[in-house]
């Protein structure tokens, strides 16, 4: 069975990203092993002359290597991804590369109508930078608007299309992180390339 | 111009900020550019709300009395750090500093993009409806290749970018300027009637009431008499600040945070008052001082708002109809916490021409005209300034002359 690693985007006590994560978990269960992941203990990202990469960080550093794929939920703050996601994926390629070729699936929920899509468009972008490389599964947006009111009590989700739609989505990502596995030719090089990049140098 | 620079990195070796010193020391005498610090400021969080700490009221009320922010941006993961969006969460969850703001965003970074992408990144985020800035269209600032770009002076080498950054700013100086004019009618919103409260306001005791003074010491149970008060340089006893207070030869007045008139010094009977005041006004609202004056009032909110804004921080008015031997100087100027925030206009009214005659008797000079001063010099011959009580903060001697505050250009540049 599949083991994915999924990233709580919010370091907020009360997230619906947690509640959407955690109802995924419960979902896919039987399809996949899926382990949530907190980055609220992790301090602001500062570089430093040594390189210093904090514990916690090469925790989560070494279970995204040993995952077969990861699953991000963001909130949305300003039109981007929080300061603290922000933060947590810069340890996360900060002289260590566990993303590079990971497959991931983007998902995030929003309070609002829009459900977090510019924070979803700029972590796709943050994912493909140089250090991170992803393998993020193309044409797959799952948006969930009006969060608040989209679990029941047992927190499992609501409307059925949205369900179906997700179903479907999971579905997408089992197959996407098994092509995937057959796509790692370029994976030592892309590796290698990610070591030898850095925003500092010249 | 005031602006303040933002280095959106946090590391202890900053390009970005490298880049910001040098627009500040280049533009010098141009525009005054302060460079923010960021390194404090904790992670953002929902569940441990730090809007009123130190390190975040600093930073909102250096943006907020400023006429512009210059935020420099690296670029990492494709995006701005994640230190500088941090700062920005701050500033657009309980409080909104940038909420009409000019912001121009320049960039350094390592490689030939220059920051491309995280520029657009913070565009984006500078336009979420909480942070609400008003971005310089166009003219994008990308330094690329940072690590040959400066001396070891840190200044730019290549003259062309230089020239290309200071055309860019002086876009962005009329920029803010035009911005800036679509809040120049803000000052209305002063409220002069002290209808709202601060955490000073003594509740339950009505402003206009004469007695207020005895009733709202009672209200706090102020100290008074021979109790020892704290200041920041000194121990006094209330009484001891009385003597002292009353004995110093400039009419003082407090006006608070609220406009509501607190305190004056008495040093002089009010018929003999420069400014006149009666203890019966200590308490009113500004309102209630100017009764009926409505172009006194436009003239006060002006004043206020302009030193509540930060946008100076002294604002100096003669007082009209003064003769050879008076020259009345109303001084109001704008005082400030620890952080920044606004706390209200410490008033002073003097005379001048005293003090130049006791200089020119000690110098043994006198005053000529100057044939080429721009100043009317004889229409304040006539006489002495009116003994119109025109308590706190009025900008002219009655309603009949419209005068324009001078607002005084060096200390506006100032820090507080």
């Amino acid at each position: 069975m599949n083991k994915f690693i999924a990233i709580v985007g919010s370091n907020s006590n009360k997230s619906t990203n947690r509640e959407l994560l955690k109802y995924m978990k419960k979902r896919f269960q039987s399809a996949a092993e899926i382990e949530l992941v907190e980055i609220k203990n992790l301090p602001i990202y500062k570089k430093s002359a040594d390189k210093y990469v904090p514990q916690e960080a090469l925790d989560i550093a070494a279970k995204i290597e040993a995952a077969d794929g990861v699953i991000i939920a963001t909130p949305e703050y300003d039109h981007s991804i929080p300061a603290a996601l922000s933060s947590a994926l810069a340890w996360l390629s900060y002289g260590i590369h566990p993303f590079v070729d990971k497959p991931v699936m983007i998902t995030g929920a929003s309070y609002g109508s829009l459900g977090s899509s510019r924070a979803q468009a700029q972590l796709r972008q943050i994912l493909d930078s140089p250090e991170l490389k992803a393998r993020i599964m193309p044409s797959s947006e799952f948006l969930l608007g009006h969060s608040l009111q989209a679990f029941d009590e047992n927190g499992d989700l609501k409307d059925e299309k949205i369900i179906k739609q997700l179903d479907g989505l999971f579905q997408d990502f089992l197959d996407f992180v098994n092509i995937s596995k057959q796509l790692n030719n370029a994976n030592e090089v892309n590796k290698q390339k990610a070591k030898e990049f850095s925003w500092d140098k010249d | 111009m005031k602006l303040v620079g933002i280095a959106g990195s946090i590391a202890d070796q900053s390009y970005n900020r490298t880049l910001l010193n040098f627009m500040s020391k280049h533009c010098e005498g141009v525009v005054d550019i302060e460079v923010l610090d960021i390194n404090q400021v904790p992670m953002f969080s929902q569940d441990d709300d730090q809007t009123n700490s130190s390190v975040i009221q600093k930073l909102s009320n250096k943006i907020k009395s400023a006429d512009g922010v210059i935020i420099a941006t690296p670029e990492h993961n494709h995006t701005v750090p994640a230190a500088l969006k941090n700062v920005i969460e701050w500033l657009s969850y309980e409080i909104h500093p940038f909420d009409g703001k000019p912001v121009m965003i320049v960039g350094a970074s390592y490689h030939t993009q220059g920051s491309s992408r995280a520029q657009l990144h913070l565009r984006q985020i500078l336009e979420a409806p909480g942070v609400n800035a008003v971005v310089l269209p166009g003219n994008e600032f990308l330094l690329g290749n940072v690590k040959t770009a400066f001396d070891e002076n840190g200044d730019l080498k290549d003259q062309r970018t230089i020239d290309f950054l200071d055309t860019t700013l002086q876009k962005f100086i009329k920029f803010a300027k035009v911005i800036n004019m679509i809040d120049a009618d803000d000052y209305e919103k002063e409220d002069l009637s002290a209808t709202g409260k601060t955490d000073t306001t003594v509740e339950g005791v009505d402003m206009d009431d004469p007695d207020w003074l005895n009733k709202a010491a009672e209200k706090v149970n102020a100290v008074e008499g021979d109790t020892y008060v704290k200041l920041d340089s000194g121990l006094l006893t209330v009484n001891q600040l009385n003597y002292m207070l009353k004995t110093t030869p400039i009419e003082l007045t407090y006006v608070d945070e609220n406009n509501q008139f607190i305190y004056y010094n008495r040093f002089l009977p009010t018929e003999k008052m420069l400014a006149k005041r009666t203890p019966d006004q200590v308490g009113d609202s500004l309102t209630a001082v100017h009764p009926g004056k409505e172009r006194v009032i436009k003239h006060v909110k002006q004043v206020i708002h302009m030193l509540r804004s930060g946008k100076t921080d002294l604002v100096s008015m003669p007082v009209p109809g003064g003769d050879s031997d008076h020259h009345v100087m109303h001084y109001y100027k704008a005082m400030h916490d620890e952080e920044g925030s606004y706390k209200g206009v410490n008033e002073w009214a003097v005379d001048l021409k005293p003090i130049v005659n006791e200089y020119l008797k000690q110098t043994g000079q006198m005053l000529v005209p100057d044939p080429n001063a721009k100043v009317d010099a004889t229409s304040g011959a006539s006489k002495k300034p009116e003994a119109s009580v025109d308590a706190t903060a009025s900008a002219s001697k009655e309603e009949t002359e419209e005068i324009k505050p001078e607002v005084d250009a060096t200390s506006s540049a100032s820090k507080h």
